[in-house]
């Protein structure tokens, strides 16, 4: 359990540490509760925050997480801690149960199929492990962007799920990702970047990317534009965000939990355009999601939500797919089904060729604040930031300042004219699943903004 | 509860390895919770964090690290990491960072309930959410509530915050949140209310706070979106708006543009920066527009009296009679502007650094009653909730679409219109006011910041105000 033990001296292969306190809490609840999961994650994680083109603080947490799934006679309970004490908790567990009615949501725990699928990267290992930075800031570049803010992070994690199904499952994984925003005579660019290993060239490609939205916008003129339908094409950067949200009503549990558009839709209905094929990808080891089993241990596999448009099916565990008549899909959450990795899955077009087929619109390269005024009918709502430019034959000839896409998550993503061939691994603030993805042309999109 | 003395030890410990400034937080989050579907329990259980951070200043360079293992040995190396950490840092500044001036506390307090959970059963406290389903009407004239998904959380928050400046402050504060999902159709249409309730205090808050009305209030809500509102007007009109969408523009657009580290653009990559980093004028507003943030709030969800770094927390006036007034402040930003600290350091965890936080932001209340400021509406609108809402990373432009909104015609409420659109500047916002409800209402919401990202619990407030010619979408 102690961190430090879990490195050999001589740099080799660490041992997954957590391993006693995952069986020993699984000892005490085999006698306490019919079934059981425990998930165990240490973390070591580095994070060198960047403000002003300045360090603004360097943090680092050496975390140990349990959780733990617990069902007596169909009653439900969960614990999270993400502290010492975890063994005294446990004792607690029948207590909680015994005034528990049986859930709706319960149903025998999987037979567990999943495998461990581990990934390092020594370099990030090395690097959360000594604090040591500075190089790698200079190595990437960071002290000649001038006016930035942003995060660069290094994580080393072992995951153990162990379990009354026969579960017993861990493995080992390493991150490097980060974002950074650009500032330029007053305009930004700002780009994020994910990988599983230490991958320098990745990360100056997203910085070089964010250098050069901040000043292609500097050297353009301001525009305002008025509200109304829009081409739009829209960046890596709002797309992982709003194929985030697309997703989201994709998992079983946002359907019952009545927060879904794709309420009522069945798989093998078109709901998007057949330009749009969106993939989970759990065993995609160079994206930081990956797992080769769910939170119930059941197997993960690459599968399409949406292929060329078409809805596959809701992401399922076992309790969602029990109370929907379904299969699990290998998406545990113990309550929320959840995606791992995502992908869009690639078209022919090249950025420029995206630009030259938008003609006259706007090219949007970040959002934030994504909010749903309705759910079940995916309408909402999003601000851009950053650069934003007014496009006419193909060009960009202005900047525009945070203007809103308000429309319906269906209709926007019914629109798609083209998917470019350029994939991006991003992971940032409001993209929080890596996702790889290119840029996306919509054939119009609801703008809005204030008067 | 570890010994004070222990972090006092970490202080100590960081100073000999050449910190200029050292603190060390012990905190711990514990908490019950219970999600209810339709009624039904679909599970309970506990959520705890528990953990040290270290935060030290070397040479201008800052620090952090956190451990959940709390023997000496890892808190050392937590120290150490923080050190090497700052002195990494400091190879990269340019403006060494500073702590600056504050009041700073010696002291304890807590929070005292007048029904402390543990003496009110799970049991008793499930029944009642029960109850507050079984009230609800779910189904009348083809209008069906399809979901009700209710949490519950109950949560005691301690901290003990020791400083190398002479702080030293333990505190407890427990609270409740009822969060709430409501899907609601009738045909073709659907709609969606969602509900944060909360406060600082033990069980009683469910009665004090009305958790059940409220449930109820928005079933009506949804009725009146779905069933009996018709379409909205567009362009420029008066609009009286209620305390729910004031109480949350004063959050978005006039607290967190006045928190300092977003204004010198520490956060600028996350959360976004301030329109106030760059407004040449300080007319904000109308001379109605007084707003302020207070953690003091006896029941607040923000509620505090010592910020994370141990100074003593007061009411802070950020807007004063429409003029740009006080911003938030820690220490660091309050050393850059040359200031004293007005105790706005907020961690939300033992793994959060402390960074620039709101605690409860509402606007002054004026001496309107809701009848005389609908009186004097020729054409207008009156938007009671809202539905969707979000602003931009500078925090100028804002939307806030209605769950429940009416026609105003010759000063009289009238006919229901559905999600009618509010998309306003922030000066727009503050200077189409013309008058002022003497009413004021909080509400709780979870506020978001940081990186990793922080969410603390805010309360924001807001009395009925009356805007005169904005546009309406």
């Amino acid at each position: 359990m102690v961190w430090g033990t879990a490195y050999k001296d001589e740099g080799g292969e660490p041992e997954v540490s957590g391993m006693s306190l995952a069986e020993r809490i699984s000892e005490t609840l085999s006698g306490l509760v019919d079934e059981h999961l425990v998930k165990v994650r240490e973390t070591n994680w580095l994070m060198v925050k960047i403000a002003g083109g300045e360090v603004s603080v360097i943090q680092s947490w050496r975390k140990s997480i349990v959780d733990i799934y617990v069902a007596k006679d169909a009653r439900i309970g969960m614990l999270s801690f993400e502290a010492t004490g975890v063994e005294d908790a446990v004792k607690r567990i029948p207590s909680l149960l015994s005034v528990l009615k049986p859930s709706p949501f319960y149903a025998p725990l999987p037979e567990p199929t999943g495998k461990p699928l581990s990934s390092t990267d020594e370099k990030i290992i090395e690097i959360v492990r000594s604090g040591e930075v500075a190089d790698r800031l200079g190595e990437l570049g960071v002290d000649e962007l001038g006016n930035a803010a942003g995060k660069i992070d290094f994580a080393y994690r072992e995951t153990r799920l162990i379990g009354s199904s026969g579960v017993d499952l861990g493995y080992r994984s390493t991150s490097f990702n980060g974002y950074m925003r650009v500032f330029r005579e007053g305009r930004s660019g700002q780009w994020s970047w994910t990988s599983t290993k230490y991958d320098a060239g990745l990360a100056r490609r997203a910085l070089e990317k964010a250098v050069e939205l901040a000043e292609e916008c500097a050297k353009l003129p301001r525009e305002r534009v008025e509200p109304g339908r829009y081409r739009v094409l829209i960046s890596p950067m709002v797309a992982g965000n709003l194929i985030g949200d697309l997703v989201g009503a994709a998992s079983a549990g946002m359907l019952i939990f009545g927060m879904s558009f794709l309420q009522g839709r069945k798989p093998g209905e078109r709901v998007l355009s057949p330009r749009l094929t969106v993939i989970d990808k759990p065993l995609d080891t160079s994206l930081p999601g990956f797992s080769g089993f769910d939170d119930e241990g059941v197997a993960t596999s690459n599968k399409p939500i949406f292929e060329e448009g078409v809805f596959k099916g809701f992401l399922h565990n076992s309790k969602t797919a029990k109370l929907l008549k379904a299969e699990t899909t290998g998406n545990a959450g113990w309550i929320m089904p959840r995606p791992f990795n995502l992908e869009v899955a690639e078209g022919d077009m090249k950025p420029g060729e995206m630009m030259e087929m938008l003609g006259d619109g706007l090219y949007l390269t970040n959002n934030w604040y994504t909010r749903f005024q309705n759910y079940l009918e995916g309408r909402f709502s999003t601000v851009s930031r950053d650069a934003a430019f007014v496009v006419k034959g193909g060009k960009p000839k202005a900047c525009v300042e945070r203007v809103r896409i308000a429309d319906l998550m269906p209709r926007l993503f019914s629109s798609v004219e083209a998917v470019g061939s350029d994939p991006w691994q991003i992971e940032w603030w409001e993209v929080r699943t890596p996702t790889r993805i290119p840029h996306i042309l919509l054939g119009e999109a609801g703008i809005t903004l204030p008067s | 509860m570890p010994d004070p003395l222990l972090l006092q030890g970490l202080v100590d410990e960081a100073l000999k390895l050449g910190a200029s400034y050292a603190e060390a937080r012990f905190h711990r989050l514990s908490s019950l919770q219970a999600i209810m579907i339709n009624g039904a329990v679909i599970g309970a259980g506990e959520d705890v964090s528990e953990g040290v951070a270290v935060r030290v200043l070397l040479e201008g360079g800052m620090g952090f690290s956190a451990t959940t293992d709390l023997s000496g040995e890892a808190l050392r190396e937590a120290v150490r990491r923080a050190v090497a950490s700052a002195r990494s840092a400091a190879s990269y500044m340019k403006r060494p960072i500073r702590m600056g001036p504050g009041r700073l506390g010696r002291a304890k307090y807590s929070v005292e309930p007048k029904k402390p959970f543990q003496d009110v059963s799970l049991d008793a406290k499930l029944a009642d959410l029960k109850d507050m389903y079984s009230g609800l009407e779910l189904s009348r004239n083809g209008f069906k509530i399809s979901n009700v998904t209710i949490n519950y959380s109950e949560t005691v928050e301690e901290k003990i915050i020791v400083n190398s400046d002479g702080a030293f402050v333990e505190s407890m504060v427990p609270r409740l949140t009822v969060f709430y999902n409501m899907s609601a159709s009738t045909g073709d249409r659907s709609a969606n209310r969602w509900n944060q309730i909360g406060g600082s205090g033990g069980y009683e808050l469910v009665r004090e706070l009305r958790v059940g009305e409220q449930m109820k209030d928005d079933v009506e809500s949804l009725y009146v979106n779905l069933v009996k509102a018709g379409s909205p007007p567009k362009g420029r009109m008066d609009v009286v708006l209620g305390p729910e969408i004031v109480a949350l523009a004063m959050h978005e657009s006039a607290g967190h543009p006045s928190e300092a580290d977003r204004i010198l653009g520490r956060e600028a990559a996350q959360a976004g920066m301030s329109f106030r980093a760059t407004y040449k004028d300080d007319v904000i507003g109308s001379e109605h527009a007084t707003v302020i943030d207070d953690p003091t709030i006896p029941g607040s969800s923000g509620f505090y009296l010592y910020d994370d770094e141990g100074v003593a927390a007061g009411p802070r006036i950020l807007y004063d009679k429409g003029r740009l007034a006080g911003m938030l402040h820690n220490r660091e930003t309050a050393a850059v502007y040359g200031v004293e600290s007005n105790a706005a350091a907020r961690a939300m965890n033992y793994a959060s650094e402390p960074i620039v936080r709101m605690a409860n932001t509402y606007m002054a209340p004026g001496t309107y009653s809701f009848e005389e400021l609908v009186e004097d509406v020729r054409e207008g609108v009156y938007i009671k909730k809202y539905m969707e809402w979000n602003i931009d990373d500078i925090r100028w432009g804002q939307r806030y679409v209605g769950l429940e909104a009416y026609l105003i015609r010759n000063g009289r409420i009238g006919e229901p219109v559905r999600n009618i659109a509010l998309e306003v500047t922030t000066k727009e916002f503050y200077s189409s006011i013309d008058a002022v409800g003497k009413d004021l209402v909080f509400y709780a919401g979870t506020c978001g910041k940081g990186e990793p990202p922080q969410g603390v619990p805010v309360w924001f407030g807001g009395p009925h105000i009356r805007m005169r010619e904005v546009n309406l979408r």
